[in-house]
């Protein structure tokens, strides 16, 4: 049964997938103790939870996901917004020159990051944004879109133009084209690279480092920073709350799937 | 009508002003700065001392700086052609034939199990992998069990077998990516022309050569750019799981940078690193994009 | 067709706006009336700085009324990273715990952003606490380089490296402590013989190169390190000590002590080994002391000095950044940590304190902890650590030693790997 043998294959591959993840679980509600004696890949005897409620306690692990949450939220939806700006007028504007446009964008995301960090500071230190999330945002709305820019204006390019020029002799001008026909059509592509911006600025590390000082600022990522110490670290504290930090960016996840998944009966149903 | 479009594309223009602006200040202008920066010696902190293209003479003589580029080849096997590759397969078999057979809630959970190592932060991935890889961690664990004990390694301490293990975990973070986004332009895909090509007698490896992929075209130019740029600048996995090691074996030019800047506090050679890494991947990405380009419709 | 425009659309544009607007202010700086002192760390609040500090911050807000303590924890790669950055900008600190060492506190003190704390030293009599050893990662000169000079911090412990080890198993094989390398190396033998490998050691991080730099040590003399960590004199990484290092490391792998699979092990697994009884002696530092108090169940252990000079110094230090604007509340604070009590509390919790105050141990290992550490402070025997003349160092020493465990290298060339990244450096001193 030749699909079946596929179905198989692809449930082997999802758990050679998952099982670094199980791992990571099994620590997260080991006791430190235990983790001594028996080393990580043992499985937990006793389930603790206490050392994970510690550990919200100790970083103010909630206000370190309400602050992950605005940002990548907040980095989301303005990165989407600018893409689909940039890719309307790229790829089917069509506008000259519109091959370097596109490099200049993506100089975004060739640029390394510890590149950015010393001029960034400068700049964020001159403009009174050091130390607030908006610089956080503002930087990684850029940097996500640059690759949103990418991915759209790829798409927008082999867009139907049967769509818009029946649109443009109803007599909609740019703007309405863009809201009424594009965006609509496009809603799958924009789900991906919604969900995309959100799980990567949601675990980003560097930048907030640099640019978020003080506690009260921080997201999820630099929190658990503070249990990589100099020489030790606490292994399954690090398990449990990576776990916690995780959870925001599967759900968001989860619920997305749901526009792709429409798709995926339109596909099948025709 | 040509005249007409013509004059259209000006107005096209004011769409992108919002990006510019952004572009401009927060990518740009530090761009520029970095520049500045790699023609002085600088700590850090005090004042810059300009030294001229002194960081630039060194860079070109540097035999780590050069002999860390040839890891990086192995990594873009590694991050951008197999997980390509294999999330085209793997994407047209869950959405074809999961999906249409098995119900969408099966194709769904699929595809978020393989997605799900892009959610796990990179420093945690590198412990548990760290652990997984260890002289007695449950790869050789594992092996032993399936009487293959022969095959262990030390996966993460031997200079032959480390580079491969980190391809490995490259290939198992990157994976999801590409299946999703595959996935998402399939569901663009006429499905007509699939139904035809059926109808027609192809096999399924047939329509998907031929049907499915060109279809996902600029999907699939995207995730191949997108992910070589990745592996070339590629720096989190390498810190976590190797720090370049053992003895230099997985060093690569972003991590040789980020322990310039911040390490060594050379903060000057660093920006010089990193600005030749840019230009070298920029000057990839145009070539590619010219090449993405010439398939699109005029 | 509602579009963008939807019901769903505007919810997401007012909840966007509140967003940003939120995310546009900065931390609050709540002022005016009680005075607060910024105050950061990042010792883990298990740790027996951590507890420590803690009743320290208790006892000072006791005895300033009015006064609050803003404690911020903070991990240590982030202060690593960005404390040139944060001394730089207006949200410093009052005071903090910072490393010690040229490229750290050096740097800063060189570029003007940390207190010269000389006068407080000498008027409070932290001189008089601190032995000369110590003193020395606590004094910078202009060039930014430790031992002499201008006080800039004030360090609460200290750390060293010995050798702990599995009592049990020593006596299964019927081993004394050793006293001296070849007691040792006779003791390795014993369990090589036994089909056991000796020593846990962690050739990823810092562990193998501190091991290279006890053996090195064993050769050399006081003399030695100031030439090597201070820049008094000439280096010569061919000498007799390096040498030695070098060789006897690679030997040592050779002969099973140090095994082949250890040049990809974190120090963090090297404990977990230890813990679990897998290797009976880990030559590592007093910083591992409480983990091992609090994780070990299943065998008796201890630990030995190590004979001559060892790696060690103070511990980290508070600094109060240039910019602060409570420095006579930071230098209360810093008396507080000083304070017989609060290195009482350190001494209890596992560290090693640098005041005595003559009250009895809380256990008979932490009494020899402590004992070990006045032995050594007292002989002038700490010798810091191999990784701290250069900056960006410590990856090449990884890097290097990685090479004796794999056998990629030679001992004579890793340790021409080991010195071109510190004459280079050494050409740029105080630049």
């Amino acid at each position: 049964m030749k699909r079946h043998a596929v179905l198989w294959s692809l449930i082997v591959l999802a758990v050679a997938m998952l099982a670094p993840f199980v791992i990571v679980v099994l620590n997260a509600l080991k006791t430190p103790a235990q983790y001594a004696s028996d080393g990580p890949l043992a499985l937990p005897t006793d389930i603790t939870f206490q050392g994970l409620a510690d550990f919200w306690n100790r970083v103010d692990f909630g206000q370190k996901l309400f602050n992950s949450l605005v940002i990548s939220g907040s980095v989301a939806v303005l990165a989407v917004v600018v893409s689909v700006l940039n890719a309307y007028a790229l790829g089917i504007g069509r506008i000259r020159g519109r091959l370097w446009i596109l490099i200049a964008f993506l100089v975004a995301n060739t640029l390394p990051q510890e590149a950015m960090v010393y001029p960034l500071y400068f700049l964020a230190k001159e403009t009174g944004l050091y130390d607030t999330q908006l610089s956080v945002i503002i930087i990684f709305t850029i940097i996500q879109a640059a690759f949103g820019t990418y991915l759209l204006t790829s798409t927008y390019a082999e867009f139907p133009h049967e769509l818009i020029e029946a649109a443009r002799i109803d007599g909609a001008n740019k703007w309405q084209v863009l809201v009424r026909i594009v965006v609509p059509v496009s809603r799958p592509t924009l789900g991906v690279l919604f969900v995309f911006s959100f799980i990567w600025t949601w675990n980003e590390f560097f930048l907030p480092l640099v640019l978020l000082i003080s506690n009260d600022t921080q997201t999820v990522p630099v929190a658990l920073g503070v249990l990589q110490g100099q020489r030790l670290m606490d292994a399954t504290m690090t398990s449990a709350s990576a776990l916690l930090g995780v959870i925001p960016a599967i759900v968001f996840f989860l619920i997305f799937q749901r526009t792709l998944t429409r798709g995926i009966t339109a596909g099948a149903v025709k | 009508m040509i005249t007409r479009t013509i004059r259209e594309r000006g107005s096209y223009l004011l769409f992108l002003i919002p990006g510019a602006l952004l572009l401009i200040a927060v990518v740009l202008v530090p761009f520029l700065m970095n520049v500045g920066i790699s023609f002085t010696r600088w700590q850090g902190v005090g004042d810059p001392q300009w030294t001229g293209l002194d960081n630039y003479t060194r860079l070109f003589g540097d035999s780590t700086f050069w002999s860390s580029f040839r890891h990086n080849l192995a990594l873009v096997v590694a991050m951008a052609i197999l997980p390509t590759a294999a999330g085209l397969v793997i994407a047209a078999a869950l959405f074809d034939v999961i999906g249409k057979r098995f119900g969408p809630r099966a194709a769904s959970v699929l595809r978020a199990c393989v997605y799900l190592p892009q959610v796990l932060p990179v420093a945690v991935a590198g412990i548990v992998w760290s652990w997984i890889l260890a002289p007695r961690g449950a790869l050789n664990e594992f092996l032993g069990l399936v009487g293959l004990g022969s095959l262990g390694q030390n996966w993460l301490g031997d200079p032959d077998v480390a580079l491969w293990s980190v391809m490995g975990v490259l290939l198992w973070i990157q994976l999801g990516y590409p299946v999703v986004i595959f996935m998402a332009g399939l569901q663009r895909a006429d499905p007509s022309l699939h139904e035809a090509a059926e109808l027609d007698g192809a096999s399924w490896w047939g329509r998907f050569w031929h049907v499915t992929v060109p279809q996902i075209r600029p999907e699939v130019f995207v995730v191949l750019l997108t992910c070589t740029i990745a592996a070339l600048k590629v720096f989190g996995p390498i810190y976590v799981l190797t720090r370049g090691g053992p003895g230099g074996a997985t060093n690569v030019p972003s991590y040789f940078s980020f322990q310039n800047f911040f390490e060594k506090t050379q903060v000057g050679y660093g920006a010089a690193i990193a600005t030749v890494l840019t230009v070298l991947i920029l000057v990839l990405t145009a070539v590619f994009l010219k090449v993405q380009n010439r398939g699109e419709r005029a | 067709m509602t579009g963008i425009w939807g019901r769903s659309g505007r919810v997401l544009v007012i909840t966007l706006a509140a967003a940003l607007a939120i995310a546009g202010c900065g931390s609050g700086s709540g002022d005016g009336g009680p005075r607060t002192l910024k105050l950061w760390h990042y010792e883990g609040p298990d740790s027996a700085m951590g507890i420590a500090w803690a009743e320290a911050i208790k006892q000072f807000e006791s005895a300033h009324p009015g006064v609050k303590v803003a404690f911020e924890e903070k991990g240590f790669e982030q202060i690593q990273k960005t404390a040139p950055m944060v001394l730089n900008s207006k949200d410093a600190p009052d005071v903090l715990e910072y490393n010690k060492g040229n490229a750290t506190a050096g740097l800063l003190s060189r570029q003007g952003l940390l207190t010269d704390l000389s006068e407080e030293v000498t008027k409070r009599g932290w001189d008089k606490q601190l032995g000369q050893g110590i003193q020395t990662t606590a004094r910078y000169d202009e060039r930014g380089v430790m031992g002499a000079g201008k006080w800039f911090g004030v360090p609460n412990y200290a750390e060293y490296v010995m050798a702990f080890y599995n009592k049990d198993m020593f006596a299964q094989q019927g081993i004394a402590v050793p006293t001296t390398i070849d007691e040792l190396t006779a003791a390795m033998d014993k369990f090589v013989a036994a089909g056991i490998t000796p020593l846990a050691v962690g050739g990823a991080e810092y562990p193998a190169h501190q091991i290279m730099y006890q053996l090195a040590l064993s050769k050399a003399n006081k003399d030695w390190v100031d030439r090597y960590q201070r820049y008094t004199g000439t280096v010569d990484f061919h000498d007799q000590a390096w040498t030695y290092g070098a060789t006897t490391f690679a030997d040592w792998v050779k002969k099973g002590y140090v095994s082949k699979d250890s040049a990809g092990v974190k120090a963090e697994d090297m404990g977990v080994s230890f813990m679990q009884g897998k290797n009976p002696i880990m030559i590592t530092g007093t910083w591992w002391y409480g983990r091992l108090a609090a994780g070990i169940k299943n065998f008796q252990w201890g630990s030995f000095l190590w004979p001559g000079l060892t790696a060690g110094s103070a511990g980290n230090m508070w600094v109060v950044p240039q910019g602060s604007k409570n420095k006579d509340l930071a230098y209360d604070f810093i008396a507080t940590t000083m304070s017989p009590q609060i290195q009482d509390k350190l001494r209890d919790a596992g560290g090693v304190p640098l005041a005595d105050s003559g009250s009895p141990a809380a256990s008979p290992q932490i009494k020899e902890l402590t004992e070990n550490f006045k032995t050594l402070s007292a002989q002038d025997r700490l010798a810091f650590y191999p990784d701290w003349p250069a900056p960006g160092y410590y990856d090449v020493q990884v890097s290097a030693v990685q090479k004796l465990i794999t056998g990629t290298a030679t001992p004579q060339q890793v340790l021409d790997e080991l010195a071109k990244p510190y004459q280079e450096n050494l050409a740029n001193v105080g630049k």
